[in-house]
């Protein structure tokens, strides 16, 4: 949502250092065009911190394929010709006369959202990959699923953000053997904001929102039975939900239990009582690569994100059953289909519950757009033959 | 093809001109046609760059009795065409002694503008009326489009209207839905647009001629649609 200001970024990393770069790592070409800002890329400390993602981490993220107006970038980017980038590669592309410019540069020609509601959370996103201008591929996965619980939802460069989710998964696992327990999405949130952070300012475009059921339970796959099991210490990296009360609010089931009671409250006072007992539950966060990290209810990013936020604000509460939020959540897709050149083709759609992450069969919008062409023509024709009787 | 929305706080332009003070670039308006007319809805919100100019200004034109034009760019170049093309109006009454019909006043509109094309006009408007041919409403900017539609949106908040309307727009709504659908696509715009808000201002343009619907704040809109979910 914020990520302008990378489509207007001037590459910083000009200066070239001499090639006196020693082992070149499995064959990899580096360029000559080296880069000097980021932490890992002197020559020296490379070899003194083992992180396995150094090696790419020392290549400047020009030199990955993407589109840009550096010319050695060239020879690299024929290596990855499948690279679809789902990001405008310039800033300031549709500006229907030069003396009006848009006020910032739409960036992430996708649409993808994702809210909370009792039943858990849904998430839904359309299928197309474009690369300014060509539709690079019509059948795309913007919903990558994390683990079990959690799902990412991915809007930006279709590589970063595939590279990214591999890489948090990895990281999650490890900290779920390490510690016997899942991360809470805070903490991935938090995590995949940390990692991302050494590539502020530069190209690289991520915007993923993180959508999962925080748990507590100590073996991966068996369920959750209650927040009365895992007290508050067990949960260091979600300190800013101190549980209050021992309220069991994890199952759908019991979900409704409580949201009976809390029917009486508004939507906004019931966001304020769930966080203060939030220790598990459905959670929802927005990360992206310029250092933005979000919690929310609903969120909405990319190119089409206007017209499905209309959709969303008018039907989505909490109260929703889990058909109702699936309608809402086609329906903003759909709308924003119908009006933004960069999304369309199919929707996919996950919904997270406490069991895990369900995922609806991808639907083409192409049928409902059809039905509704259908319909409009019928409604004309009718309109024709009354005027016709006038 | 929305109208564009220039950006207020940056100084300077590629013609040089510097533009220190913008009205109106941030706005909702709308406006689709039905069965019994064309529905018009506005925003009233003014700002000039992050501030809030006034939050009661009158979008919709009234070009004559049964014309209507709205506004969205720079005020003071939509309401001096807007005059401009009522002046323009009322002589071809006279002198033909008939009513303009909207096709030809659209076309007014767009050949006086494209006079200035790139001289820094910004003016994004639709004309809506009820000529013999049945409801009309044309979209005209200072680039020089006129095109002919059942259903615009223009502004930065243009985008958030389209999502509701789409969804919602049918050609057999009575007057009474076709008036809440607009009503709740410019609430949901000013919602998350931060350049729209102050009132709704709604008309409804029938045979006979327009007719102001209502006024409604967006706060009061607020209240009662959260009432309702």
């Amino acid at each position: 949502m914020a990520l302008q200001d990378i489509c207007n970024f001037q590459s910083v990393f000009e200066d070239s250092l001499t090639t006196e770069y020693p082992a070149v790592p499995h064959g990899k070409k580096i360029a000559s065009n080296y880069v000097s800002g980021l932490p890992f890329s002197n020559n020296k400390s490379l070899f003194h911190f083992y992180i396995p993602v150094a090696e790419y981490l020392d290549e400047s993220p020009i030199q990955f394929g993407q589109i840009s107006t550096v010319q050695n970038c060239s020879a690299d980017s024929s290596e990855d010709p499948f690279l679809t980038s789902s990001t405008l590669p310039t800033c300031l592309p549709f500006a229907s006369s030069q003396s009006v410019p848009l006020p910032f540069p739409m960036a992430h020609g996708t649409t993808t959202l994702a809210f909370m509601f009792q039943g858990g959370v849904l998430a839904a996103a359309d299928t197309r990959s474009s690369c300014s201008g060509l539709v690079a591929c019509p059948a795309s996965q913007k919903i990558l699923p994390i683990h079990s619980h959690l799902v990412g939802l991915t809007s930006g460069t279709s590589a970063d953000c595939a590279l990214w989710k591999r890489i948090l998964a990895r990281e999650l696992r490890l900290y779920q053997l390490r510690h016997g327990r899942r991360l809470s999405t805070s903490g991935a949130a938090k995590l995949l904001s940390h990692m991302l952070h050494p590539f502020k300012g530069t190209e690289l475009c991520v915007a993923a929102t993180l959508c999962g059921w925080d748990g507590g339970e100590v073996d991966d796959g068996c369920d959750y039975h209650g927040g009365t099991e895992t007290g508050p210490g067990s949960h260091g990296e979600t300190t800013k939900n101190q549980m209050t009360e021992q309220k069991n609010f994890v199952d759908s089931t019991n979900a409704k239990v409580s949201l009976a009671k809390d029917e009486r409250f508004s939507f906004s006072e019931q966001c304020f009582i769930r966080k203060k007992m939030n220790l598990s539950g459905p959670s929802l966060f927005y990360v992206c690569s310029d250092g933005t990290r979000l919690r929310g209810m609903l969120f909405s990013v990319g190119s089409g994100s206007p017209y499905a936020y209309s959709i969303l604000d008018q039907g989505v509460h909490w109260g929703l059953t889990v058909d109702e939020a699936k309608s809402i959540a086609r329906e903003a897709v759909y709308r924003a289909t119908y009006r933004d050149a960069y999304s369309g083709n199919c929707v996919d759609m996950y919904h997270i519950t406490s069991k895990g992450w369900t995922r609806r069969n991808r639907e083409d919008l192409k049928e409902e757009y059809y039905r509704e062409k259908q319909r409009r023509k019928h409604e004309k024709t009718e309109r024709r033959d009354v005027t016709f009787s006038d | 093809m929305f109208f564009s929305v220039k950006n207020p706080l940056c100084v300077g332009d590629d013609d040089g001109v510097e533009r220190k003070i913008e009205f109106l670039h941030g706005t909702t308006t709308l406006a689709f046609k039905f069965q019994h007319g064309v529905i018009v809805a506005v925003d009233s919100r003014a700002t000039a760059g992050s501030y809030i100019a006034s939050q009661t200004v009158k979008k919709v034109i009234e070009i004559n009795p049964y014309l209507l034009g709205t506004m969205a760019g720079g005020a003071a170049d939509c309401s001096f065409w807007e005059r401009l093309l009522a002046r323009q109006c009322r002589i071809y009454e006279l002198r033909n002694k008939e009513r303009i019909s909207v096709a030809a006043a659209s076309k007014l509109l767009a050949n006086m503008v494209y006079q200035y094309k790139g001289m820094g006009l910004s003016m994004g408007t639709m004309v809506c009326g009820w000529d013999k041919r049945g409801p009309g409403l044309y979209y005209v900017d200072s680039e020089g489009n006129r095109v002919c539609g059942d259903l615009f949106a223009v502004g930065s908040g243009s985008m958030y209207a389209y999502g509701v309307m789409d969804s919602g727009v049918r050609h057999d709504l009575t007057v009474e839905e076709a008036c809440e659908l607009g009503r709740r696509a410019i609430y949901q715009a000013t919602y998350r647009d931060a350049y729209s808000g102050g009132q709704v201002n709604l008309y409804h343009v029938h045979s006979e001629g327009w007719t102001r619907i209502s006024q409604d704040d967006v706060l009061v809109l607020h209240h009662q649609y959260k009432d309702q979910a």
